[in-house]
């Protein structure tokens, strides 16, 4: 594999309808097998009314309720008669349904997403069920304490923006869902509209099959109200620190989130902090080596720079051994990136680590699916598929200087916010 | 002797001289990937006794251990590189070390990943730092961060009582702490053996080198006879577990042992209405649609015939963990407290119906239907291609075409007889995970009724109506079948 080769190497057709819906048709040689995404670029940073955290991930839900042509009970029955495997999820910057099923299944797939992206109808009694089907998902992600930890991070470290919240929500407004049903008809209205909205179709499938098919079924879509802007959060000014206790057992933890700028595919800082995630905490660099191998401190770290819509986290997740040791390596982290800060790191280990990112993100599209997961979320943050080698062309630019620059400008003490757990004795 | 096996993904498995190296292959020459799993049948079922553990922590210390040549520091400087890094995971009765690499780095790879099995450096900082992260795995992770998974290792408590099935297969408590490093090289050497080995190779690999590659494992000596399992328990009614700790919902999981694997002609039928009850992460099961979309129960109910482990994020079961005995399982994802009599209720009075009526045509025509298509997707990629096909030769049915062979002349009667002869709710084991949960304990036992508690409106007249028969759905379990212990007692030895 060479530096220059196409990090989406695979034939990519776009197409706008006169709507504003964009479809992206991907050829993946997949036998037989076609992968049909539907990315709603709304998640729940966009869950801008007080007392709505989560309503995007529960609108998810909703959309599994049918309509009037296709009632709960017939969308089920024809997903499984496809015999597909279909669900959704929802993040911070997207909801995205998808299904992977045979080639053959394509023309009921576009026909009963383009029905229940339009005219999606449910009675409240069953929104009220459903609403207690979130509340399961909120009681199943419980028993992890990195939910009240992830919660507790957001909580502190964003004064303004939805970030404030995670994507399931705060508890007291997940137990209030069921009396929000006129809310849910207007978020329906607002974000599920063409122009909100991007088809991706990966796998054994032509442009010329899948375009009439989806010109045909969402062409009568219409635009709809405006949508509300989000608030922009102030730069943080002084150091956040919390504790979450936990009943019962657990390792010590430590997260700490650094506030980064909003992911571009061309920005220099995205590929850098990218870079620095990699040097700084894979399994072969010297911190995970001192705190993990040698000392034995820790059981696991990592630290990443998820992408997002708006200027979120660079966070850190270290699970220790010993209570006593939490401040020792809240310490060693600390040390070690400003050690990254002042001395960088060698050209070798630079171009390994982008070496690395090239060879694994290709090994990752292995599947329609796999192709089609990556190109929903670049497609959710950018707009566009052309990002991923955008992405990967900026991060091949990024020199040591830039990583010392990173390393310095981020991570300082008054942009972060850091969460310990501690269990009870 | 090396036999090489060449098969496609939907062929029939043959099997090797039992004096060679079992290599199977599936060529895809047009990829990039190449995935190389060495399946040991090895796993928990092979722990000597007081030494419950030894199993998996000799196989983390291939995995996740150093080599003779290098430290574990050394081998993840080397993997870093190539893209690549060395998994590893197992169960009661194997254990799969395997890795995905681009074809530009596959010897290099596939060198270390020899190195690793062949060559073990078995270091005191290596078996320090493994034996505590299975001890921490087991005391901290699942008894205070995972109900679900703590609902279904209970489960297994009481499926298997005196039986190497019957704990973790991390191990206990007592068994990792009784467990030496020459412990680990002892068991090492009389289990890690070639006879147990398949070497599986799939992808864009250059011609010969499966057999280059398996013939470095010829070294490995040939091991005893594998010991059989002890019988499992004889059924004697209901029994309930109840494992207290903070929860916020009551997490449940439910089965009994079957005399059935994929061996068995009647698998594939109990497939079907494993399926038909629900499917793993789909909504269309029977639990899933009464439970969850018409009560809004909780976030999920499913059902299965053998023991299921789900591959990472996937809706799909994680290939090479087979199993020679299995059981059937109804996992329900945590639900109120209030409503957990009422859950528990449910999942039996479904299952019974199913036993009692058979399936319905209809339903039977639908779930039939949907398999022929869904089996489909559960081997997308080679490597995952590759873990079905060892997994047909452990079993000698490759389940993914026995499933496309039978389903088309399979009929509702098939399913209907092998549900009645092998499914049944009388010898039920209940693990329920939660707070609070004497008063419900006391309740169940007592036969009093659970009904389900409502804060959403206008539930249809029809549930309402079937509720009332659920609530009172006698479970008939003595007291003498049920224990209440707290979390932090579990899996202590």
């Amino acid at each position: 594999m060479t530096a220059q080769a196409k990090a989406f190497p695979f034939p990519t057709t776009e197409k706008t309808l006169p709507n504003g819906l964009r479809v992206f048709v991907v050829e993946y040689d997949s036998p037989g097998l076609v992968a049909y995404y539907s990315v709603v670029r709304t998640g729940s940073r966009n869950e801008v009314e007080p007392g709505k955290s989560g309503f995007a991930h529960f609108f998810e839900h909703m959309m599994f309720r049918g309509t009037q042509q296709y009632p709960t009970s017939k969308y089920n029955a024809e997903i499984k008669a496809m015999g597909a495997d279909s669900n959704a999820f929802t993040s911070d910057d997207m909801t995205v349904y998808h299904i992977l099923a045979g080639t053959s299944a394509l023309p009921t797939i576009v026909t009963i997403e383009a029905d229940r992206f339009q005219h999606l109808e449910y009675a409240e009694a069953e929104f009220q069920k459903e609403a207690r089907a979130v509340l399961g998902e909120y009681n199943k992600g419980a028993s992890d304490p990195l939910q009240p930890m992830v919660e507790a991070l957001c909580d502190h470290a964003f004064q303004v923006h939805t970030y404030k919240h995670t994507t399931i929500g705060f508890l007291r407004d997940i137990e209030d869902m069921p009396s929000q049903f006129a809310y849910s008809r207007q978020f329906f209205d607002r974000y599920y509209r063409p122009d909100n909205v991007i088809l991706l179709v990966v796998g054994d499938v032509k442009p010329g099959t899948v375009l009439p098919l989806v010109e045909k079924t969402y062409g009568a879509w219409t635009a709809g109200p405006s949508r509300p802007s989000v608030p922009v959060e102030p730069p943080q000014t002084h150091e956040q620190r919390t504790t979450v206790p936990w009943k019962g057992a657990s390792l010590p933890m430590l997260l700490a989130g650094y506030h980064i700028p909003a992911f571009s595919p061309t920005a220099v800082d995205s590929a850098a902090l990218e870079v620095l995630a990699e040097l700084v905490f894979a399994e072969r660099s010297p911190l995970y080596k001192r705190l993990v191998l040698d000392e034995q401190k820790v059981e696991h770290i990592d630290g990443s720079a998820e992408r997002h819509v708006d200027p979120n986290l660079f966070t850190i997740l270290a699970r220790i051994k010993k209570d006593g040791d939490v401040p020792y390596v809240e310490k060693v982290v600390e040390d070690e990136i400003a050690r990254v800060a002042a001395q960088g790191t060698d050209a070798k280990t630079l171009s390994e680590v982008v070496a690395r990112t090239r060879y694994a993100f290709a090994g990752h599209l292995s599947t329609a699916d796999k192709v089609a997961l990556v190109g929903a979320e670049f497609l959710a943050l950018t707009g566009n598929l052309s990002s991923i080698d955008e992405t990967f062309a900026t991060l091949a630019q990024v020199s040591v200087a830039d990583i010392k620059r990173v390393a310095a400008q981020y991570f300082t003490p008054q942009n972060r916010t850091v969460v310990v757990l501690e269990p009870e004795k | 002797m090396l036999l090489s096996i060449a098969v496609a993904a939907s062929a029939s498995q043959a099997r090797a001289d039992q004096n060679g190296i079992r290599t199977v292959l599936l060529p895809s020459p047009s990829s990039p990937l190449v995935t190389i799993r060495l399946v040991f049948q090895v796993g928990a079922a092979d722990d000597e006794p007081g030494k419950e553990g030894i199993a998996a922590l000799t196989a983390a210390m291939l995995g996740e251990g150093g080599t003779a040549k290098r430290t574990w520091s050394e081998v993840l400087d080397a993997l870093y590189p190539m893209a690549a890094d060395i998994n590893f995971y197992g169960d009661k009765d194997a254990f799969v070390f395997m890795g995905t690499v681009h074809h530009d780095n596959l010897d290099a790879f596939a060198n270390l990943l020899a190195e690793q099995i062949l060559t073990p450096r078995f270091s005191d900082d290596d078996f320090t730092r493994l034996r505590q992260d299975a001890l921490d795995a087991i005391t901290k992770t699942l008894r205070g961060n995972d109900d679900e998974d703590l609902g279904k290792q209970a489960l297994g408590t009481l499926l298997y009582p005196n039986h190497p099935y019957g704990y973790p297969t991390l191990g206990t408590v007592a068994g990792l702490s009784a467990i030496t490093l020459d412990d680990v090289k002892g068991f090492y050497a009389h289990t890690f053996t070639r006879d147990r080995l398949i070497v599986g190779v799939s992808g864009g690999y250059p011609k010969g080198f499966p057999d280059r590659y398996a013939a470095r494992f010829a070294n490995l000596p040939v091991g005893k006879p594998r010991s059989p399992l002890p019988p499992s328990p004889a059924p004697q009614g209901k029994q309930l577990l109840f494992v207290q700790k903070s929860a916020h919902g009551d997490a449940i999981s439910m089965g009994h042992a079957i005399g059935v694997t994929r061996s068995d002609d009647d698998f594939y039928p109990l497939a079907v209405a494993a399926s038909y009850l629900g499917e793993h992460r789909t909504f269309n099961g029977v639990l899933m649609l009464n439970m969850r979309q018409k009560r809004g129960l909780n976030y999920g109910d499913y059902a299965y015939v053998e023991n299921f482990i789900q591959d990472g994020w996937t809706t799909f079961p994680l290939p090479n963990i087979s199993r020679r005995e299995q059981h059937f399982e109804v996992w329900l994802r945590p639900v109120p407290p209030k409503s957990a009599g009422f859950a528990i209720r449910e999942a039996i009075y479904e299952t019974d119906k199913l036993i009692r009526e058979g399936i319905p045509a209809a339903g039977f025509e639908a779930t039939r239907a949907f398999l022929l298509n869904y089996v489909n997707l559960w081997a997308q990629d080679g490597s995952r291609r590759l873990g079905y096909a060892i997994d047909g030769l452990l079993y000698g049915k490759d389940v993914l075409a026995e499933l496309k062979a039978r389903l088309p002349t399979m009929t509702k009667d098939d399913v209907d007889r092998a549900v009645r002869k092998h499914l049944s709710t009388a010898n039920l084991s209940i693990a329920v995970v939660g707070d609070k949960v004497k008063a419900l304990a006391d309740a169940l036992v007592a036969g009093k009724p659970t009904p389900i508690v409502y804060d959403t409106k206008d539930t249809p007249a029809d549930v309402l109506e079937e509720d009332q028969t659920i609530e009172r759905y006698p479970l008939d379990v003595s007291a003498s079948r049920l224990k209440i212990v707290s979390a932090s007692s579990l899996f202590e030895k």
